[in-house]
């Protein structure tokens, strides 16, 4: 176990948080060893859960973290917003589906993405989590 | 033997500098002071001159090469360097360039229509790899500045470059959100009416991010240059930008994609120079 466990709480509320949330999980990426692929992945995905926080819920946080124990480095993020929640999160992970005249390709992207994928959203919070992972 | 391109730079070159410096406008009158060291930029301007003038004077060949540490190459980094430090968009080192190479193709044209047929190659060659030359530097910096100065540095004008008869280049750096998209378009459809171009390089070097987002912004500027006639060609996506867009199951239909700039640039070139030969050809 790490004894030093990193941990940014990065709170998003205008488009240049996106940037300062998807730029802090890469250099994150970049610290622990993650290459070049690893890091524009994840930087990709977070771009794309903070841009639905602020698109969907208007405001929200993103915690992202080391969560590297002896065998793996790993970064968990979480994304999270107590806006109106998913109705159908069948469908909002479904390729193409969108409610905002986006691609629809946002949230099943991300999945596809990363190697651990979490959604939790009912009316009043949204939250998903997502981790990479890399034995060491 | 002497091409007629060596005999023109010899007689005419202090006319060529002074017409080629009074083509050039406001930013060279105005020295920033704000980086403290003062450069005298005509002093600059002089030393690119002669650097250019010494490359053009080489004997013609198929291909201009141009070594890294050539003081040509050493004078044009920092000219961009000196330019993009100042905020101003890479059009300015590629315009005064540009400028030149108009000046010199008039002279020559002027002074034997008939026969400069081979001097004009040479020229376009030499000022083909300037340019890209140029360019290069100057994305370099830009991706060094973004990363250094970050978010200030974000709001970047975009400038639409003509970058050769028909051909545009539209540089993208930093983050593209929907006013920035809508700006860019207005600026690239303008461009493309106006210089009825046939082909447009959409640049994504300095792009840091491409999530769904920019690449719908991306897919609308595109449907909209194709309206007018353009063909799109992309370049500048990184492996590992490419990898992503094909997890996020994004792709540009009918865009032809080129990993860099240059072989953007060549396979935009062909393109033209494939529509000009057909219709020559199509001729009695
Ligand atoms: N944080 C959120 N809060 C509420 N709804 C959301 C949120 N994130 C995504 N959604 C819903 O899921 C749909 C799909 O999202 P996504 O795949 O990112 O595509 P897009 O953003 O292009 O619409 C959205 O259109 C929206 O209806
Ligand atoms: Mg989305």
């Amino acid at each position: 176990m790490p004894e030093l466990l990193v941990s940014e709480r990065i709170p998003v509320r205008i488009a240049t948080d996106i940037v300062i949330a998807r730029r802090a999980a890469r250099e994150l990426c970049e610290r622990l060893g993650f290459g070049k692929a690893d890091q524009t992945r994840l930087a990709t995905a977070v771009s794309e859960l903070a841009r639905n926080v602020i698109q969907y819920a208007g405001e929200g946080v993103c915690l992202i973290e080391d969560r590297s124990d002896g065998v793996s480095r790993r970064i968990r993020v979480v994304v999270e917003d107590q806006g109106p929640g998913i109705a159908d999160l069948g469908r909002a992970l479904t390729d193409g589906f969108s409610t905002g005249g986006g691609l629809g390709a946002g949230l099943p992207g991300t999945r596809r993405l990363v190697d651990e994928f979490q959604i939790e959203s009912a009316p009043g919070r949204t939250c998903v989590t997502i981790v990479m992972a890399k034995p060491f | 033997m002497t091409t007629l391109l060596q005999q023109l730079l010899r007689e005419h070159r202090a006319e060529l500098l002074a017409d080629w410096l009074k083509s050039l406008h406001a930013p060279w009158e105005h020295p920033t002071p704000q980086d403290g060291t003062h450069h005298e930029p005509n002093q600059r301007l002089h030393a690119l001159f002669e650097d250019i003038l010494t490359a053009l004077e080489r004997p013609p060949s198929d291909r201009f090469e141009l070594d890294a540490l050539d003081p040509l190459a050493k004078h044009l980094r920092q000219l961009v360097a000196d330019q993009a430090r100042r905020g101003a968009g890479s059009s300015e080192t590629i315009g005064l360039m540009l400028s030149l190479k108009r000046l010199i193709s008039k002279r020559l044209i002027e002074q034997s229509p008939s026969d400069s047929s081979g001097d004009l190659l040479w020229l376009e060659q030499v000022f083909e790899q300037l340019t890209l030359l140029a360019f290069a530097a100057f994305l370099d910096i830009r991706e060094h500045l973004i990363t250094q100065q970050s978010l200030s540095l974000l709001e970047l004008s975009t400038p639409v470059l003509r970058l050769w008869h028909r051909i545009l280049l539209l540089p993208l750096v930093g983050v593209i959100d929907t006013g920035r998209a809508r700006q860019i378009t207005e600026s690239l459809l303008e461009a493309i009416a106006r210089h009825e171009a046939r082909v447009t390089i959409l640049d994504l070097t300095g792009v840091p991010v491409l999530d769904t987002s920019v690449a719908q912004h991306l897919m609308k500027t595109i449907d909209a240059a194709r309206l007018l006639g353009t063909r799109v060609v992309m370049t500048g996506i990184s492996p590992e930008g490419a990898q992503t867009l094909t997890k996020l199951g994004i792709r540009f239909a009918d865009v032809i994609s080129r990993a860099t700039l240059r072989a953007g640039i060549a396979e935009a070139l062909l393109m033209v120079g494939q529509r000009i030969t057909s219709i020559e050809d199509g001729r009695p």
